[in-house]
């Protein structure tokens, strides 16, 4: 209100947003340490102000902390404690300058100096020559003590103990947490007032202020907090503050001590710190602060003398400054912390400084009410205060931005009001700055309303859509052709570079009322049901994904993508298609980051599944040509083809002859596979009709012939589950109940469908017509696949036929006993050669396969018919 | 291609091949143990156990076939043993049971009970004298390793008759046939983590020393007795041995035969120095038995190898899989073998030595011990039991200091007990009648004990009035003892349904309690003052002062005879005759143990000498 700051930026740094607390710390007298969070420290020399080196280690930095009578800077990181001496550092910054050109001296931390492997560490301490840790498990907190050699050369750290104190459900709730930034847990050494001389001084005069985290306190506070055991042998105790919001401290020396907890803020314990209070008076700290993330203040001191003669106590003043607290430090009168849009200031010492009055608690409490608004803003992270000779405090700072700042305190009078200052040139630069800072603020937050209001729209969208979507898919019964959004494909051969590929053309089509929006991405996969045995028995899927820009109601976008390669024959391919949204886009990487709770900040949405079996892949000849050869190739096929042809054609001759059984006739000729459906001329006629009736009213009922003819036809035309054959388009309808085509692994196949009589020879009074569909080729994986794609297709036209009463015709119930025994058996020869194969014994390997291969033929051999 | 096929091994031959590399390469590790920490091996012992684990669920996808049992036994044996090293004990047993289902199909027969014992008979039966009795008699062993561990030994005791017919069977067993024979074909044979004859061994001697343990806790020392002693002498390693021999001891030590108790601890400690409990024992012993130069002796031997670098490991620690500590888990059994910590030795045998003479040995062991405390390496542990609070132990090396003839350094001892605690001491204090020591404390916000430390605040005054008077500085003396005198007449006691009063010498102390201290402190500092009045002739005071004394505590000897002395000297010599006849019927030391050493009487201030007293009687004659 009274006083402004001067600000002085040191120095810039890139700032990427992390999961872990920035942190500043100086040591050594001259350098600022300064670890954002990401895996470098940086060191930084204030009197030369310049950046002296960047330390690089192995993983996420978590803390830091100087041991500064060895010249020693240990750091934690995710897979240990390292510990570098500044000697070394300086003399290869040195030395790395005088190398390269670059100004800035990179340092990698590798494993050599890593002298403790806990991982997980969170937070460091050193006290003498003990180092503690703090880590989190599962379900503890632990913290463990290591002792430091006397000598900087050995690396033994030996454990001393460890201490664990059981995790407690969080406060603050668990989702809540994730989502913010993981806070340290703060760790401070308090000493027992009494002692002669605090550690550190005696050794370096230079550097007399002792470290950060320790601090002196009041030996009747002291007793009274940590018990007169722990005074009497001058115990350093271990002040810890949990995220949990709880305040624990262990005594070091005191045999059979524990942690112990203090306190409970109920918040994340943002800072602790020891204040002098009193503005002259004893070194020993009079006041324990600890400061919670939502602004929670609590102060420990002595109450003064209660009623009737009850003795001293301790007294725990909690109040509430607006929060959230984002770092904080204490000198000698006050609590200065961030709340990350303003530097805020209390004065510990209005409650205590007056007459030992019997109200200081009300008071202190009254202080914590009015702290005083520094006009510094963005500060993340604040070093511990000094405090120059002629009476400024300064406190460093590390901004949002990653800007290092000094920031200069007006000189505080002895009234509690800041000092008039000096100059008025001065006070109009501070109030431009002032101004100017406010601007910045203001035009920052202007733009970030607007694009939270872009954002919020977008994602209305986008719930629309997914909810549109996820009702979809929970009603399983929504067919597909009715779905608001989906997905149809069309398969089509090319060829390019002499060689044939399938394409497949997928279709989305948005029928719904809203609008795809930029961040959407039709992801298409594709599983193969097989897979080659060269790939290693997994199974392999193929994904693509198509990001699009904008998709209005009504709107379709066509992609296409290879498929498979002329050999491959892994199909029937299922298709599976899906919109996927990504959050990035909507906020950007670092805000992201931020959201743990979301893996991978992406949304996916199922839209539907097509399948692309061997029918849809099937290269039909046209009629006349195959009637001129039906054996020999086709005429575009290449020699290398040809010759591969024969070559494939002679290994199964060969094969066929080694068979060595009674199959020496049909050994010569190609070996010809075939497997065949028969489905009941009614339903065919049923269902057919009643669709080619929906195209054209007029046409008479078909004739068996034309039965036959529009069977296959519907088969390789239909758009079964949204997949089409693209190439038949132009071309004619069939003209005779035999189609020779090509098979995607190049094998000529031919499916027929003639008209049978069935019933003769059962005992069924009068015989059924059915329509035989075969399928013939001298590939078995043709074979397989298309008698495979035809039963599905007959499944199809079953679940399409009009419902009527059971047939009247007796179902063949000894054909249906019989295949069930022929079943039976056969799955017996199965088990039996599949154990022999496990051992090894008997047979060999082909003969196994041989044997496999004439369970799988007599399978095909299925006389049932489909009614 | 064909070549190929010839050349692939069968599954069988794969398994067994699998099997062996993986015990193969966990011996090599076990072999090269040292230079691996716990943590190493203990994740290495983790992929072991999965690896055996997916074996041999491949083994069992096929039907049992009598050719693989012995594979498949071996795997199962292999997962067992690495489970129960980790101590997954279902996990283990679940195979287990598993197991013994498919032996029993292979031998025909089909489960029908679930229960673990009902199941074993069955299987025993079904598979005597059949090939697959030694398979069976593998898992067998596992089954009691595993109720060993988990200490069902009334298990163990309802299959004693198997248990003891597979320890003679199983050296001469058909596996060791089956092995020379098929000695030809190198990887037919499945090889094992553990050898089953090593098992059975530590099994055994295992099973006696936790049937002891439970029996001597249970009471029947004599059973457990024999049954130790048999098993004394099975071959086992060392530390077992000692164990036994130890074992025995205690059951002698409880029926009440010390001294061959104490042999047995001797042989436990001469088979196994690391058996420090044997020494531990001796020393509760010479303790009964009222042998102190023996049971210091015990205590020095005792503190000096806690201080060991190698005490801290414990003695059951084991590279091989199987360690007897994860065997050895029964309750009453580490309660027998559990130690105090070193600094609690330390404080026993400084506080044996001040009690029984060995005042500057007693002084050096308490130096010894403060020194500890404030070393910066000093490790935290939690102690059991846990020692006295360290004011007590100021308090003590302060007396122990005095006695030692330094009172400059018990004063500043006590001063340092002053400093902490003065601040904290409350104006007025009123103690609850039925207030008892461990029941009822007056435990303010912060955790102290607001009574304890005012006592203690007294006490160390006390002290120091003892240390002035040791310098015969009366003056100063009487300034110490009227300060412990001002803050004991802080302390108002309240029965229920009266006002708090200050407490009177007609009050039935019980011991032990705070009150009974308080009395003590009360009689002692009055006693010390009185005396210091009478080096310096004010002798009203003196006498004043000494009969408050015996009022609050009746049976301080130096009040009795000193008061009798001042009555004396102003002349009332009946009385003061009747006073020393008095003050003689007092049994000495009534209370030794039970007090804090440093509420006990000074024996350096000025003394009477009984003999002169007693002349002085004889010459007055008598009335």
């Amino acid at each position: 209100m009274e006083g402004r700051c001067a600000v002085e930026t040191l120095a810039e740094f890139g700032f990427s947003g992390t999961s872990c607390t920035p942190k500043v710390k100086s040591g050594f007298g001259i350098y600022v340490f300064l670890c954002m969070g990401s895996d470098e420290v940086y060191v930084f020399n204030t009197q030369e102000r310049k950046l002296t080196a960047v330390l690089q280690f192995p993983g996420l930095v978590t803390d830091l902390v100087e041991s500064p009578d060895k010249q020693l800077l240990y750091v934690s990181c995710r897979s240990g404690v390292y510990c570098v001496s500044l000697s070394f550092l300086l003399s290869r910054a040195q030395s790395s300058l005088a190398n390269t050109s670059s100004c800035l001296a990179e340092l990698k931390v590798s494993s050599e100096f890593l002298v403790v492997g806990e991982e997980g560490v969170l937070s460091l301490l050193l006290i003498d020559s003990v180092l503690l840790m703090l880590s989190q498990t599962d379900v503890s907190w632990v913290l463990s003590l290591y002792k430091t050699p006397k000598q900087t050369q050995s690396s033994s750290y030996e454990m001393l103990s460890s201490f664990t104190l059981p995790l407690v459900s969080a406060f603050v709730h668990e989702d809540e947490l994730k989502t913010r930034m993981r806070r340290r847990p703060v760790l401070i050494c308090v000493f027992h007032g009494q002692t002669a001389s605090p550690p550190f001084s005696s050794t370096s005069s230079a550097e007399a202020a002792s470290p950060v985290s320790h601090f002196h306190l009041k030996p009747v506070l002291f007793k009274r907090l940590f018990g007169i055991d722990t005074a009497l042998i001058k115990s350093p105790v271990i002040l810890c503050g949990l995220p949990d919001g709880r305040l624990c401290f262990l005594p070091l020396r005191l045999p059979g001590s524990r942690l112990r907890v203090l306190h409970s803020l109920e918040q994340p314990v943002v800072f602790i710190g020891a204040s002098v209070v009193m503005k002259t008076g004893p070194e020993h700290a009079q006041c324990l602060v600890a400061v919670g993330e939502l602004g929670r203040v609590l102060l420990i001191k002595m109450d003064k003398g209660g009623s009737e003669g009850e003795c001293s106590r301790a007294g725990f003043t909690e109040g509430c400054v607006p929060g959230p607290v984002v770092c904080g430090c204490v000198d000698k009168r006050h609590l200065y912390y961030s709340t990350g849009s303003d530097l805020l200031a209390l004065d510990l010492s209005k409650g205590s400084s007056g007459i030992e009055g019997q109200e200081c608690g009300e008071e202190t409490s009254a202080a914590l009410q009015s702290p005083t608004s520094l006009n510094v803003c963005r500060v993340i992270s604040l070093a511990q205060p000094t405090c120059s000779p002629a009476g400024e405090v300064q406190l460093l700072g590390l901004s949002i931005r990653g800007q290092l700042q000094r920031i200069t305190l007006p000189v505080w009078r002895k009234d509690a009001r800041m000092s008039k200052l000096p100059q008025g040139r001065c006070s109009a630069r501070d109030l431009l700055s002032a101004i100017g800072d406010v601007y910045e603020r203001a035009s920052v937050l202007k733009t970030s309303i607007k694009s939270k209001n872009q954002t919020l729209r977008h994602l209305n969208q986008v719930l629309n859509i997914s909810f549109l979507l996820l009702a979809s898919t929970r009603e399983e019964h929504f067919p597909i052709q009715e779905k608001p959004i989906r997905c149809h494909a069309m398969t089509k051969w090319s060829r390019l570079l002499q060689k044939d590929s399938l394409n497949l053309t997928c279709v989305l089509d948005n029928s719904s009322p809203y609008v795809l929006e930029r961040g959407w991405t039709l992801t298409i996969a594709a599983f193969p049901l097989s897979c080659s045995p060269s790939a290693g028995g997994e199974s392999s899927s193929t994904n693509f994904s198509f990001q699009f820009c904008n998709l209005h109601p009504g709107e379709t976008l066509e992609v296409s993508l290879p498929l498979a390669a002329a050999g491959d024959t892994y199909f029937p391919v299922t298709i599976n298609c899906s919109l996927t949204f990504s959050v990035t886009s909507l906020l950007g990487e670092e805000e992201v980051a931020s959201f743990t709770g979301l893996q991978s900040g992406c949304i996916s949405l199922p839209l539907n599944t097509l399948t692309v079996d061997w029918l849809h892949v099937l290269q039909v000849k046209s009629s006349t040509a195959s009637h001129k050869n039906t054996t020999s190739q086709p005429n575009n096929i290449t020699t290398a083809d040809t010759i591969q042809a024969f070559v494939r054609s002679h290994r199964i001759w060969c094969s066929g002859r080694g068979d060595g059984g009674g199959g020496g006739a049909s050994a010569l000729k190609q070996e010809q596979y075939s497997a065949c459906v028969r489905v009941s001329s009614e339903l065919l006629r049923d269902t057919l009709v009643l669709k080619s009736s929906d195209l054209d009213p007029q046409e008479p009922m078909l004739a068996p012939h034309n039965l036959c003819i529009s069977l296959l036809d519907w088969m390789l035309s239909d758009s079964l589950g949204g997949v089409k054959m693209g190439h038949r388009g132009d071309e004619i309808a069939l003209s005779s109940p035999v189609v020779h085509a090509q098979g995607p692994n190049g094998d000529t196949v031919k499916l027929t469908a003639k008209e049978v009589n069935i019933g003769e020879e059962s005992m069924a009074k009068e015989s059924l017509s059915a329509i035989e569909v075969r399928v013939e080729s001298s590939s078995v994986a043709a074979v397989c696949g298309l008698h495979h794609a035809v039963l599905h297709r007959v499944q199809t036209l079953l679940q399409r036929a009009p419902k009527r009463p059971a047939s009247t015709k007796t179902v063949q119930s000894l054909g249906l006993r019989q295949a069930l025994q022929r079943a039976e058996c056969l799955l017996q020869q199965i088990q039996q050669s599949r154990i022999s194969a496990a051992f090894g014994v008997g047979e060999s390997t082909r003969q196994m396969t041989h044997s496999f291969l004439s369970v799988y033929r007599e399978l095909r051999e299925n006389p049932l018919l489909i009614i | 291609m064909s070549n190929k096929i010839y050349h692939t091994l069968s599954l069988f031959d794969k398994w067994v091949q699998e099997n062996n590399n993986l015990v193969n390469k966990w011996k090599q590790q076990e072999g090269g143990g040292d230079t691996l920490s716990r943590d190493q091996s203990q994740t290495h012992l983790k992929w072991c156990t999965s690896e055996f684990e997916t074996l041999l669920r491949k083994i069992q996808g096929v039907p049992p076939l009598a050719d693989h049992t012995q594979l498949e036994v071996s795997v199962v044996y292999n997962a067992c043993v690495c489970f129960t090293a980790q101590s997954q004990f279902t996990e283990a047993e679940l195979l287990l049971k598993q197991a013994t289902e498919r032996a029993l199909q292979m031998a025909g027969n089909f489960p029908v009970a679930s229960d673990p014992p009902v199941l074993w008979r069955t299987v025993l039966k079904s598979v005597e004298n059949t090939a697959l009795n030694s398979c069976v008699l593998y898992l067998l062993c596992l089954q009691w390793a595993i109720w060993l561990a988990t200490c069902q030994l009334k298990m163990i005791e309802e299959f004693q008759e198997e248990l003891t017919s597979l320890v003679e069977t199983l050296p001469d067993g058909v596996w060791d046939d089956r092995r020379s024979k098929a000695r030809g074909k190198s990887f037919d044979i499945s090889l094992l983590v553990m050898e089953p004859r090593r098992l059975v061994e530590l099994l055994q001697i295992c099973t006696s020393i936790a049937q002891g343990a439970e029996r001597l806790s249970e009471g029947h020392s004599s059973e457990a007795l024999s049954g130790l002693q048999i098993a004394s002498s099975l071959p086992a390693p060392r530390i077992l041995v000692a164990y036994t021999h130890f074992l025995s001891g205690s059951c002698l030590a409880h029926m009440s035969r010390p001294q061959m108790a104490l042999q047995c601890y001797r042989k436990a400690l001469e088979t196994d120095f690391r058996c420090v409990c044997a020494l531990y024992q001796s020393m509760l012993i010479y303790r009964q038995l009222g042998n102190t130069q023996a049971e210091i002796q015990a205590l020095h031997l005792l503190h000096s190898t806690r201080m060991l670098p190698s005490a801290t490991e414990p003695a059951l620690a084991c590279t091989h899989l199987l360690s007897p500590s994860s065997l050895l888990r029964s309750q009453s059994l580490s309660s027998l073998l559990s130690v105090p910590s070193a600094l609690s030795v330390l404080h026993n045998l400084a506080l044996k030595c001040v009690l029984h003479g060995r005042v500057s040995e007693g002084v050096e062991h308490y130096l010894d011990l403060l020194a500890a405390f404030h070393s910066e390496d000093h490790q935290v542990h939690a102690e059991v039991p846990p020692l006295p609070r360290l004011t007590e132990l100021y308090l003590e090396a302060g007396t122990a200091l005095l006695m030692a003839q330094r009172p400059a350094d018990c004063m500043a001892l006590c001063d340092e007990v002053i400093s902490t605690t003065l601040e904290l001491l409350p104006e007025k204090l009123i103690l609850e009648e039925l207030e008892q020591r461990n029941e009822i404390r007056d435990v303010s916000v912060e955790g102290e004990d607001r009574v304890a430390m005012l006592l203690w605040t007294g006490a160390a005054y006390l002290l120091q009035g003892h240390c002035q008077t040791h310098l015969k500085d009366w003056k100063q003396a009487v300034i110490h003892y009227t300060r412990c005198i001002n803050l004991l007449m802080k302390v108002w006691f309240k029965k229920r349904g009266f006002q708090p009063q200050i407490p009177s010498a007609d009050m039935i102390v019980k011991e032990g309690t705070y009150l009974s201290v308080l009395q003590k402190l009360k009689g002692l500092s009055l006693a010390g003052r009185g005396i210091s009045f009478t080096q310096t002739d004010q002798l009203k005071e003196a006498l004043r002062d000494l009969q408050l004394s015996l009022q609050a505590f009746p049976e301080c000897v130096g009040a009795g005879l000193w008061c009798g002395e001042v009555l004396w000297r102003l002349g009332r010599r009946r009385m003061a005759a009747a006073h020393w006849e008095k003050t003689w019927t007092f049994s000495a030391q009534s209370s030794l143990e039970s007090l804090p050493v440093y509420l006990q009487e000074p024996q350096s201030g000025p003394s009477l000498d009984s003999t002169e007293l007693r002349h002085r009687i004889q010459e007055l004659g008598p009335i």
